[in-house]
This record gives C-alpha cells, structure tokens and sequence, in this order.
C-alpha cells in the first residue's frame, strides 16, 4: 500500500547520499563480508518466489553461491573469519537475486491478477 | 480498459480480392504486408500472421538448428508482455496463437476476432523486437525442441524426407528442420543472436486475411515493428541452391516396414505440384476398383506396396517425388519397380495423363487455398517473393515431366543396407 511512496524515497539520491554512509557502517558492523558472503546469499530463501529465482540463476550465479554458503558455514563452525584479503569486496557485494526476486514477484502478482479479475461481455 | 482501439471497428471492409491477387502495401521501412479481406459479413474471424525469411535454409554452422529454437520462442516474455499474460489474453479473447517453421521461414500466426487485430499485431511486433530470450526460458524450449527433434527422428516419413532433402541440397536447404542433440545453440544469447540477424525489414512479411491490406500496414508502422531500421545488415545469405543427383541418404534401420525416397530436383518450383499430381497413386473417386488412374497406382496397388508422392517448391528449387514403403523384403523389388514405372509410363505420359494431372493440381491448389494455412502460405509466398509461378499448361507439363523424370534422381532410405536398392543402380 505504500509501496509505491517507499520507492520514491529509496530512489531519491539526496536520501540516499544522506543513507550512504550509515548504511556502509551497518554492513561493515553486520560482518557478512568478512565472512566472504554477499547480501543477497542471506536473503531468506525458504519461500515459493525466492526458490523460483535461486532455480532462474545462472550457472556462474549459482556455483559462486553454493561456495561462499559452504565456505561461511565453515567458518561460523571453526568460530573463524576470513583474512582481510580474502573479505568480500564492495564491488563484488552486487544485487545479483534481488530483481530475480522482483521479476518472480510480479510474475506471481501478475498471475493472481489474471485469476481473480472479472470479465464483462461485450455483447 | 478497453484493449482494443477504435480503429478496430474499420478492419471489417469489404474487399473481395482473391488470395491468387492479394492487395500488397509496405511500410516505410519496407516491410511487405498483403492481406485478403474476406466479404464483409462473411465471417468475424481473421488471421495475423509474421513471416520471417529465417528459417533452416539460413542457418550457419555455428546457429545449426537456431530456426527449430527460434520457432520455439515465438510467444514467449517479451520485455513489456509475459508469456502468461500473451496466453491468459488470447484465451480471453478466443485467439488461437501458432508457431511454425519451413526450410526458409518461421511464421508466427494468431487467428481472432476481427476486432481483436490491432492488439494482436502489437503482439506479434513485441515478440519479433522485444524478445527477452531468457536463460530459464531456454531451458524450457530446449527440451521442447528436443521432443520435437526425437519425435521426427522417430518418424519414418519424416526421416526419410529430411535426409532427401540433404542428399539433393546438401548445405541450405540440406540443413535439417529439426535441431540435433549437439546443436550448438546452447543459450538463450545465441537464439537472440540468430534473431536479431533475420529480424531485419527486407526479411518480414505480415499477411494477413478477414483484413484490409491498408489498414494492417498502418497498424504495422505503427508498431514496434515500424521502428526497425531500414538499411542495415541484411542477414545470413543462403547461397542458390544448387541440386546434386546420384545421390543416396542411407539410414540403417531393422524395422519391419522400410522406407525409400525418390526424388527429383528441379529449378522451377511452380512445376512440383503438377509433377507430383502425375506421380499421385491415391484417387479422387472412392471405392474404385483400379485403383487410381495414374499408372503408379495400379503398380502399388497390384503389387502390395505402399507409394506416397511428395512436392516442395521453394523461391529457387523444387523437390517432387515418391516414398515408398514395402515389408524389409520386398523394398528393393518395389523401389525398382518404381522407378521403371516412372521412366517408361511418367516421363513419357500421354496427353491424356498430363491433363488430367494438371486438373488434378489445378483442383488441389484451389481447395488447399481453401483452408487457413493454405492461405496464409500463398500471401507470405507472396508478399516476400518466393515464387508462385502460374499454372502450368498441357505443354510445358509433357516437357518438364520429361526433363524432370528423366534426370537422375536423389534417394534416402531407412531399411537394412543389403536390402536397399542403391539410386545408381535404378537406370536413370
């Protein structure tokens, strides 16, 4: 319902400059790359629209995935981090599920609609 | 909403034009639109159709079997349209949407109501530009086009046929319809690469039939399709066909029906229907007795093995001629049967055979222009130029059924090698 007044402000780019740097304090304090992940491996996967995009990924995509999940279990077994070489880059910390995840998420949307629509005849 | 705008309620003119005359317009950009408006009040269906000069006659080796993926994607997500909402919509509205691919083009066909036309070109404009081609897509019309190519690769009629094909034309029209296992159009960027290389205005055609020709070119130019640019890349070139004879496709096959392609080539299109009326063996009047009036007929039918004449003409070459099938031991008898029939009785038929085989094809082409795919063929031929030549007279018949059957002809066959009759040995 107000889904369409968040994005404007996520995407205003005074907001964002202001957001910039409380968010990069955020992730650096959250810790995910110095266990070599990215953000998008930690979204929550265990829903119809999230499996759905994982399936749509690319090879590259998703090999790159599987590794870094299994390197961070690892890690978070043996209670270790990466050294600092080896923490994930911000470059490398792309939304590369995320507009899988808005795309499923329409198509989805998409397909309630069609389903619950009401037609009127022409005639 | 109301989808449909109000240019829709004009499309039902009247018009009486034939399809053998069809009414041409062309864009700016110069795609070719030809349309045959039915009667007005005749009926309230009409068809939209894009013809692609892509298909399989243009694949290189490195897109061998893109035109079987290509005819795959019609329909699919497109960058303003899912495939869900294209299918939910035509379902809505009653529209029939079908894919299909010849040696030389890919047609993309919507059957509807008349007033649904203009929203059906916007269709069909988004899914010839704004194609997504997606990898998960891919995946889905890979398997798709796997089934397609196993189930022809399991069909003897078709087998047979497609390796004829590559026997006479070897490159070009020799590259089969059906891509192979190994294909190497491996993803969805290769299917988009083939594409956007046929995409092109010199190379489309949209016919159309229950509208006025006018009218389609307008809605054309005013679609996504009227925005591609007019010069540029022409696309893959297929080189002239060039027909080679003496040769045999030899498929090794132990089933216990086998099958055997004779074909001839010949360089005027216009002339297969004819030929192939000459060679037919089944019969216009039921129940009789002989057999069928051609002399084909009654050697099949007397001597109890199966003929099944066949035709294609294509813009610069024609195939005609007959399948075979007989039990595993007696092919090689049949087939040499055969070919002396057609030697001493077809290549040298009377006057009297000729003209009933131009009647015979005279009356076939009318009712095949009959039906919907009949004439949606005749105005894609049509408006991209793939030559329908004029009927053939008694004359010109008795010369090319002498040149034609006279030369030496093309095989392929699927039966065990000691039991094939080699297309050297056949006299010709």
């Amino acid at each position: 319902m107000l889904e369409p007044v968040a994005r404007i402000v996520q995407n205003n780019s005074a907001f964002r400059a202001i957001c910039r740097p409380l968010a990069n304090t955020w992730v650096n304090l959250s810790g995910y790359r110095r266990l070599g992940l990215r953000y998008d491996d930690l979204l929550r996967e265990e829903t119809p629209i999230v499996q759905e995009a994982i399936a749509r990924l690319g090879r590259d995509e998703t090999d790159g995935r599987v590794f870094r999940q299994k390197r961070a279990f690892q890690l978070s077994l043996s209670h270790a981090e990466l050294p600092s070489p080896q923490w994930t880059k911000p470059q490398d910390d792309y939304k590369y599920l995320q507009p899988l995840i808005e795309e499923v998420r329409l198509e989805v949307a998409e397909r309630d609609a069609f389903n619950s629509m009401t037609t009127v005849s022409r005639k | 909403r109301n989808m449909f705008s109000t240019k829709a309620a004009k499309l039902a003119s009247r018009g009486y034009a034939s399809v053998a005359s069809p009414s041409v317009a062309s864009t700016a950009n110069g795609i070719k639109v030809a349309a045959v408006a039915g009667a007005s009040g005749a009926s309230p269906l009409a068809s939209v159709s894009l013809v692609i000069n892509g298909g399989s006659r243009f694949e290189s080796s490195d897109f061998s079997g893109a035109a079987h993926f290509l005819k795959g994607f019609g329909f699919r997500n497109t960058q303003g349209r899912t495939s869900f909402r294209t299918v939910r919509e035509a379902e809505l509205n009653g529209a029939t949407l079908t894919a299909s691919a010849t040696r030389e083009n890919i047609t993309y066909t919507v059957q509807c109501f008349k007033e649904a036309v203009p929203y059906f070109v916007e269709v069909l404009a988004d899914i010839a530009t704004k194609s997504k081609f997606a990898e998960h897509e891919f995946r889905e019309v890979a398997r798709l086009v796997a089934f397609e190519s196993l189930s022809a690769r399991h069909n003897a009629e078709t087998r047979v046929l497609d390796g004829l094909h590559q026997a006479a034309f070897r490159g070009g029209l020799g590259n089969s319809l059906y891509a192979l296992e190994s294909s190497p159009v491996a993803s969805g960027d290769k299917v988009r690469q083939y594409a956007q290389s046929v995409v092109v205005p010199g190379r489309i055609a949209v016919v159309g039939t229950g509208v006025d020709a006018q009218e389609l070119a307008a809605l054309v130019a005013e679609s996504p399709l009227g925005s591609l640019a007019a010069s540029g890349p022409a696309g893959p070139q297929a080189a002239a066909a060039q027909a080679v004879g003496g040769v045999q496709q030899v498929y090794e096959s132990a089933a216990p029906v086998s099958h055997y392609a004779l074909g001839f080539t010949t360089k005027d299109a216009a002339s297969v229907q004819p030929l192939a009326a000459l060679l037919n063996a089944s019969s216009r009047v039921k129940w009789s007795s002989s057999g069928g009036s051609t002399s084909l007929a009654h050697l099949a039918a007397s001597s109890g093995f199966g003929i099944a004449p066949f035709a294609f003409g294509y813009s610069d070459a024609g195939l005609v001629g007959v399948v075979v099938s007989a039990p595993r031991s007696l092919i090689k008898n049949a087939v040499q049967l055969v070919a002396e029939g057609i030697q001493k009785n077809v290549a040298l038929a009377d006057e009297q055979a000729i003209g009933r085989a131009v009647a015979k094809a005279a009356v076939d082409a009318a009712e095949a222009e009959g039906t919907a795919a009949g004439q949606i063929e005749a105005l894609a031929k049509h408006a991209l130029g793939q030559g329908m030549g004029k009927a053939l007279a008694v004359g010109e018949l008795k010369s090319a059924a002498e040149s034609v059957f006279s030369s030496k002809p093309v095989a392929a066959s699927l039966g065990l090698p000691q039991d094939t009759a080699y297309v050297d040995t056949l006299g010709f």
